[in-house]
């Protein structure tokens, strides 16, 4: 009879109820696919597109006379990220400065799981920009480049870390005379780290920052990148509210090419938009 | 002497008897439990991957959730039904919104939508049309139990089950606000379907 009274039960019982995908990727490592100007691991899902809108004015330590750097010349971004698949994503983008365009991709090969068995979220991007401004430049001579490897963990619902070793190259580079008949050389290619965070305050409020030191030789007269960011989150937009050392907007650009020192008051504000659509059928 | 002798295998027989009933007993008490066994796992049936979808309304937009995690069963030997998905698997089409609806029905918390319950009108499982078949139970959702009634259709198409059933909640009954995004207010009913091809759970 305890045997039927098992059986009976076992067919009465509920089914025991399991979590789906207990060892899946852990939720938004951060909430946008960029810091402020470095990348961050987090991707675009799959057919969805990322349009970004970003802004850096002058030198907002000036003062008022420029309106804390507002009326000085912006740097403007727009920005198309697709995600081919949860792991990779495509995008382009077309910048004020240079009238640069730069076509990307990212890829995530590991993803931190929930449960803890992979700890790291781990991410190569590529970027080739070419400026087509107007410059007695022959198309050769045009392009430049970003490899970088992204390593980042979410430790908490507060907190995410990354680190991303780059490398950036320019196909040509400048020698110039300064006001002080000194001879300042840029260099074709530069090895820099970037180090990035998230503290969430809120749902929807997060802090950010990044610094981006340079290793080895360096263009003379550069400094490194450095930001922070104020995060806001409203359904498919994410804005970003920063101050920032480089009028820049790309790794490779901001790493070799800014002159400027945040400790020494000199940042600039800027904003980007994040905003996302779904391409694909539901 | 004899007397003796006579008790003894007066004894041994009792014993052989009851040996022998107690054996009968337990193989018609197995007997009886193996045909259960097959009436009950014949009558049985699950899936772990049904179709689940809900359907909310802004002004001017749409959109839908969807997910193929449904886990369910349906026992036709004591007509119960029990259904469950894990929420964190419902998919909008936008992971911004996917995160605003985990936010919103506070899934860490609350991970699961689930239905516990029986059918109240009968279902042949020997016919194989369409059969409409009338539901009663508990949907809990975001730690809220409410007793719904709902129409479920029901067909058997060789060894399978298939099922689909929509009903419509009302968030507000669950102790779900309705979220915004920015100042535009998603609807308080929202539309559920679900839909599934159940296997005997012999197989």
């Amino acid at each position: 009879m305890v045997v039927l009274v098992c059986l009976s039960s076992s067919v009465d019982a509920q089914i025991p109820r399991e979590r789906a995908n207990p060892g899946g990727p852990v939720f938004e490592v951060f909430w946008a696919p960029n810091i402020i100007t470095t990348a961050s691991v987090a991707n675009v899902p799959k057919g969805n597109l990322n349009v970004t809108i970003m802004h850096v004015f002058g030198i907002a330590t000036d003062g008022i006379k420029d309106l804390f750097g507002l009326d000085d010349p912006a740097n403007i971004r727009i920005g198309f990220d697709y995600g081919v698949s949860d792991r990779v994503s495509i995008g382009f983008a077309r910048s004020r400065f240079d009238k640069l365009f730069d076509f990307r991709f990212k890829a995530n090969l590991l993803r931190q799981t929930r449960d803890g068995r992979i700890p790291l979220e781990v991410a190569i991007k590529g970027d080739m920009g070419i400026r087509t401004d107007e410059i007695e430049f022959d198309l050769k001579d045009r392009p430049n480049y970003l490899g970088a490897v992204l390593i980042g963990r979410k430790f908490s619902d507060v907190v995410s870390l990354q680190i991303v070793p780059m490398f950036s190259h320019f196909n040509t580079v400048f020698i110039e005379i300064g006001e002080n008949e000194e001879v300042i050389k840029e260099e074709n290619d530069h090895l820099a780290l970037g180090i990035g965070g998230r503290f969430v305050l809120s749902t929807r409020i997060a802090v950010l920052f990044e610094y981006i030191p340079v290793f080895g030789s360096r263009s003379d007269g550069t400094r490194d990148e450095m930001g922070i960011a104020l995060n806001l989150e409203t359904g498919g937009h994410v804005f970003q509210l920063f101050l920032k050392t480089s009028t820049w907007l790309t790794e490779q650009h901001a790493i070799s090419r800014n002159r400027d020192r945040f400790l020494a008051g000199d940042f600039r504000f800027g904003f980007t938009v994040n905003r996302v659509f779904s391409l694909a059928s539901n | 002497m004899e007397q003796k002798i006579t008790r003894q295998q007066q004894n041994h027989s009792d014993i052989a008897t009851r040996f022998l009933n107690f054996g009968c007993r337990v193989v018609l008490l197995g007997a009886i439990s193996l045909l259960t066994v097959q009436v009950s796992t014949g009558q049985a049936f699950m899936t772990k991957n049904g179709h689940a979808e809900f359907k909310s309304r802004v002004p001017l937009h749409s959109f839908t959730g969807v997910s193929d995690d449904l886990v369910g069963a349906i026992n036709l030997a004591d007509s119960t039904i029990d259904f469950y998905i894990d929420l964190t698997t419902l998919k909008t089409g936008i992971g911004k919104r996917d995160k605003d609806m985990r936010i919103t029905l506070e899934t860490d918390e609350f991970p699961f939508a689930e239905f516990y319950g029986k059918m109240v009108t009968l279902f042949d499982p020997e016919s194989e049309q369409s059969q409409d078949v009338q539901v009663a139970g508990v949907f809990t959702l975001h730690g809220v139990s409410k007793d719904i009634s709902i129409t479920a259709t029901l067909e058997m198409r060789g060894d399978e089950l298939h099922v689909s059933a929509f009903w419509k909640l009302n968030l507000r009954d669950y102790n779900i606000k309705p979220p915004r995004l920015l100042i535009i207010k998603v609807d308080e009913v929202q539309e559920l379907s679900i839909s599934g091809r159940l296997t005997s759970v012999s197989n």
